[in-house]
């Protein structure tokens, strides 16, 4: 027996703090004594550092370091070891840090930082990914072939290309002679930005003994502790990474970024608390971004829908450095076959260094991206064959039994009642309504994904139990906003039958709470949530044990509930926890036991490798979660503006932890994914410059845009799921664009097939077939 | 931020002894909403801030016997477009203020911030341009310009060394009247127009057109509106009518829209407020 708080919206454990503004983020905190740091950026997007002269910088008065990539130019990366913490020799796009300068006031460092002075050799700069595969196309990096990388990723060297993965399965070509059709079409995303509402900020200091603390914006605070130890080669134990409330992540905040300029100059002022927070320019350009991609899609099928054959060759828009956006190219690789069943793939992913920001986890992890290809391809196929969009995806969808991409036998899969109750809530048999001026379409776009990590990527958890009957949850997931403390608290709160005001959860800090991989790949509910349910019962364990000696019985003949451990068989007798807390009082005043701690670890097991040769494996993830959107839009056929009506969002999340919040998170999927659709896109010019780092011209969707949604969860348990949930956080925002992209065809007949849809591009796609 | 001096001067005479005194190193501050992220940004770096909120003399709406209504540049835009006298007279500027970014921003920015910062997209200028209201402006003398002269070119004024402005006065109209802002943005709030379009009809047959966001500055488009004196305005009237307002436009391609759906849009919005037009004339 347990308790009850799975499955109940329980009120978010720092709504109060957020709502009233007292949450207090990287940027509220004040140290003494206190260094600010500024930048030098790059000007170029492809050039030979020259020389670096900073002797003029150092003589301002106030400055207190300056360093560049001559002190500071060790490795550091995620996946593919290929980025050097400051510039070093080269710089390969325009913002890429070039010295750093810590100051007693922003204003002294930034006067110091235009002190510098930087000759640079102009390089040929290649910003088009497809121009930088070319055998005779400028090396962007010329040692990729020396670069260390993880298994898994596999640079061609002496090449722009820093992972190729491949999918083999079946015989593509026998598969396209089995087909009575044949499609083939392309498909663009452009470069975006998380654009969390708080820049990314950094706190580093470095004491007397050579301690080094950073307090830090950041979603992954192991994972940064992990990359700058293998940096600078410094014992992780000296590493000390505080995360405060962080004010959205959306992926931008995982692995390492501005962490990685900020401690070289604590390495050189100790006892100097120096700070760094990103202004919103910085923010879009020099931290990740989403990379681009170009898509190219060929698909076979019979008359009746059924997809035969896929061969997909996705181009990705790496940037400058790759090691983390690396693993995206694989991820969307291995899950290139959608939600859908596939007998015969071929899938080639290229992720390709350009001379752009640089590319990182996004939101989505390269579903988006993918996605926006898979689903309008099918869409496509379904028209021409006159066979409804709804219909057709039901023939094709993943069910238990089908063979994915890579082999791997599926159990436990939603996706079918996904489509059936989207396809209800937005009405799709139904007539539509229409707006006088405007034509009303109806789209549906379905979608998969795994927590994308490395097979070994661990959680663990500390449970401490307090006299007064109250515990501690010591976790090391970030609070992004996605609610992790809150659904980890309703977990331990049911593991040990005490009510969920009691547990408070910690912030993490990598001194005192344990090992978490990332805050990432939506895996905290699951993974950190395994770690919390096993730190429960570990503590249960402990309670009953101690219990059972008070009562002169076996463990086993013990049960918790309601703050209480009390005998099955006779609930009256009973120990509060409170007094269990501290180890059993016995009646002579003497102890047993001792305070009650419990931990858990846990790791997602069965995950292999996958043939470099063919992508096929056993398990390349520790679980797929499925879903479904369908949209209606409303299009102004004079200006090609779209409005985003009513939205239906149907996952198969497992098992509900607290659907107040699930809700939350789709809504804002879903207003992500709108953004996506509509207006989000970063622009570069010429040389590689971005032309549009602020709100001004990269727009997000407002509140009076957000549309009607309705969403609904299908709750099929995952196996090793908590209570059987599974991951879905970023999920949600993935089938809203592919979505509209349909209902845009469903309206008037025409697609779209680069993101974003403008009023602009739609009204020349209008214009275009009125013409025809 | 650089360091600068901040005054807040006692009356209007201070302030503009001030902006004579200091030229080019000097900046009115009213809002905030424009200057400050200049400041940030650091594309100015004016020595001197003059704050000019809640001076006597430039905040306010006031009735003019016989005349209209002045409102001084220092009013929060929120202000304007809650007033009876502005919505029950002038619902046109309302209307274009109320297009201006957020509610919150409208609680700081003002109307002659809106106006000095002399943006070609204003939002709301194409309102005050088919009102034919007048800027009086303040030196060591008083001087009214009409707001068809008031602005020189992309964030240009004919504002001199020393010289405020004070106020913006608009005559009532002397018959029944409509009038209509159409803003075309990206988003439907907190967005740079890509056009603005308002567009004010007065019985019997006088038709005002202004744009934004399509020529150096805001403009009337005059020979339009000649061409629409006092005929009945019929579709093909309205599309001869838009023939003449892209004589009168240079839209430019910019990253918020290319010069060819600036034409586009123009187009559909001056069209859509004819048509608006054409009901009211003729009291549907
Ligand atoms: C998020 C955001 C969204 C915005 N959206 C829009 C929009 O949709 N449409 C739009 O048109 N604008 C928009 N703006 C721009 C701005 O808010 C408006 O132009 C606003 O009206 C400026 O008024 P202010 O009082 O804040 O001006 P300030 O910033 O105080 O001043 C602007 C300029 O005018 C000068 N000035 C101000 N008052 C006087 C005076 N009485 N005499 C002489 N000079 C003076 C100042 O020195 C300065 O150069 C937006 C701004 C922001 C920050």
């Amino acid at each position: 027996m347990a308790g009850n708080v799975i499955g109940k919206s329980v009120v978010r454990k720092d709504a109060l703090e957020k709502v009233t503004g007292a949450a207090k983020y990287v940027g509220d905190l004040k140290f003494s004594p206190m260094l600010h740091a500024k930048i030098l950026r790059s000007p170029y997007a492809h050039a030979r550092i020259v020389s670096i002269d900073t002797s003029e910088a150092k003589k301002l008065p106030g400055v207190k370091a300056v360093v560049t990539g001559e002190d500071f130019h060790q490795y550091v990366g995620l996946y593919l070891v290929d980025r050097t913490l400051y510039a070093y020799e080269k710089v390969r796009y325009i913002g890429e840090a070039v010295a750093g300068v810590a100051a007693t006031s922003p204003e002294i460092a930034e006067e110091a930082v235009k002190l510098i002075k930087v000759e640079y050799e102009p390089l040929p700069v290649v910003l088009d990914p497809e121009e930088a595969m070319k055998p005779d196309a400028p090396l962007i990096h010329e040692k990729l072939h020396e670069y260390k990388c993880v298994p898994f990723i596999f640079p061609v060297p002496h090449t722009n290309i820093s992972n190729h993965f491949k999918i083999r399965k079946g015989n593509v070509e026998e598969g396209f002679k089995q087909s009575d059709y044949i499609f083939e079409d392309e498909y663009y995303v452009p470069h975006m930005q998380h654009c969390p509402i708080e820049p990314h900020g950094t706190i580093a200091h470095m004491d007397q003994k050579g301690k080094i603390t950073v307090y830090n914006s950041c979603q992954s605070p192991n994972a940064t502790r992990k990359l700058l130890s293998a940096a600078l080669n410094y014992p992780v134990n000296k590493i000390r990474v505080i995360a405060p409330y962080v004010g959205g992540g959306f992926g931008g905040k995982a692995g390492a970024t501005i962490e990685t300029l900020v401690v070289p100059l604590a390495m050189k002022t100790p006892g100097y608390y120096v700070k760094l927070i990103y202004n919103r320019e910085e923010e879009f350009r020099d931290t990740f971004v989403r990379q681009g991609m170009k898509a190219y899609v060929k698909t076979g099928v019979t008359r009746e829908g059924k997809i035969m054959a896929q061969e997909l060759k996705m181009i990705w828009d790496g940037g400058a450095y790759t090691e983390y956006g690396a693993n995206i190219t694989r991820a969307a690789g291995y899950t290139s076959g959608g939600p859908y069943e596939i007998a015969h793939m071929k899938t080639d992913s290229y992720c390709v260094y350009t001379n752009k920001p640089v590319g990182g986890p996004f939101r989505g992890f390269g579903m988006g991206e993918l996605h926006w290809a898979l689903e309008q391809q099918l869409d496509q196929i379904a028209c021409k064959l006159g066979i409804d969009p709804v219909q057709i995806r039901m023939i094709n969808a993943c069910r238990d039994g089908s063979i994915n991409a890579c082999g791997e036998k599926l159990k436990d899969i939603g996706l079918t009642k996904c489509i059936e109750k989207a396809a209800e809530m937005i009405g799709w048999d139904k007539p539509k309504e229409q707006t006088p001026g405007k034509v009303r379409g109806r789209g549906i776009a379905c979608m998969v994904k795994g927590p994308a990590m490395p097979p070994n990527a661990g959680s663990s958890a500390v449970l401490k139990i307090n006299e007064d009957g109250s515990a501690n949850l010591l976790i090391t997931a970030t609070e992004i906003g996605q609610g992790s403390m809150t659904a980890l608290a309703q977990i331990a709160a049911e593991e040990l039958g005490m009510s969920v005001d009691k547990i408070e959860v910690a912030l993490p800090d990598t001194e005192y709470t344990p090992y978490e991989w990332q805050t990432v790949a939506s895996r905290i509910t699951y993974s950190a949530g395994n770690a919390v349910i096993r730190a429960a019962r570990d503590a249960k364990r402990q309670l009953k044990e101690l219990a059972a000696v008070g009562f002169g019985v076996t463990p086993e003949e013990m049960d918790v509930a309601n703050d209480k451990v009390f005998l099955t068989a006779n609930p009256e007798k009973y120990y509060t926890i409170a007094e269990l807390s501290l180890g059993l009082v016995l009646p002579n005043g003497g102890g047993v036991g001792g305070p009650i701690i419990g931990r858990g670890s846990w790791v997602p097991e069965g995950l292999g490798g996958l043939d470099p040769e063919t992508g096929q494996g056993t398990k390349a993830v520790a679980h797929w979660t499925f879903g479904c959107q369908a949209v209606e839009i409303d299009v102004d056929v004079e200006t090609g503006k779209i409005d985003l009506v009513n939205v239906a969002a149907v996952y198969d999340i497992g098992r509900v932890i607290n659907p107040c919040m699930a809700e939350g998170q789709t809504q804002g999927g879903i207003v992500q994914g709108q953004g996506v659709a509509f207006h989000e896109q970063m622009v570069f010019d010429e040389n590689g410059k971005l032309k549009n780092p602020s709100f001004v011209d990269y727009k997000l969707i407002n509140a009076v845009e957000m549309p009607r949604m309705s969403i609904h969860f299908v709750e099929t348990p995952l196996e090793d799921g908590p209570y059987g949930a599974r991951g879905f956080g970023e999920h949600v925002m993935v089938p809203t664009a592919p979505a509209i992209a349909n209902a845009l065809y469903d309206a008037l007949g025409i697609r779209v097939k680069s993101l974003p849809m403008t009023a602009e591009k739609v009204l020349k796609a209008i214009k275009d077939k009125n013409s025809r | 931020m650089h360091q600068f001096m901040y005054v807040k001067p006692k009356d209007i005479t201070e302030a503009v002894r001030i902006l004579a005194e200091n030229g080019e190193k000097v900046r009115v501050l009213a809002g905030g909403t424009d200057l400050i992220v200049r400041m940030v940004d650091k594309i100015w770096k004016p020595e001197v801030v003059i704050d000019i909120k809640g001076l006597t003399g430039l905040s306010g709406i006031r009735e003019i016997d016989n005349y209209g209504v002045a409102i001084g540049a220092a009013t929060p835009l929120n202000e304007i477009i809650g007033h009876p006298l502005i919505q029950q007279h002038f619902a046109v500027l309302a209307e274009g203020a109320h297009e201006i970014g957020s509610c919150q921003i409208r609680n700081r920015a003002t109307l002659g911030g809106n106006l000095c910062n002399a943006s070609p997209l204003a939002d709301t200028a194409p309102a005050l341009l088919v009102l034919d209201a007048v800027a009086v402006v303040q030196g060591e003398e008083e001087r009214l310009i009409p707001m068809t002269e008031f602005f020189a070119g992309p964030g240009k004024t004919i504002l001199a060394r020393g010289e405020l402005l004070k106020e913006i006065r608009i005559p009532y109209l002397p018959t029944e009247s409509k009038g209509i802002y159409y803003k075309h943005a990206r988003t439907k709030a907190v967005d740079l127009a890509s056009v603005g379009v308002a567009v004010l009809a007065l019985k019997p047959g006088e038709i005002r057109i202004a744009l934004g966001a399509v020529a150096p500055t805001p403009v009337r488009a005059k020979k339009a509106e000649a061409f629409l004196s006092g005929k009945e305005i019929t579709t093909g009237v309205i599309k001869e009518a838009v023939a003449l307002v892209q004589e009168e436009v240079s839209p430019i391609t910019d990253i918020r829209a290319t010069e060819e759906y600036r034409r586009e849009i123009i187009a559909v919005l001056v069209r859509r407020g004819l048509y608006e037009i054409q009901k009211f004339l003729r009291g549907e």
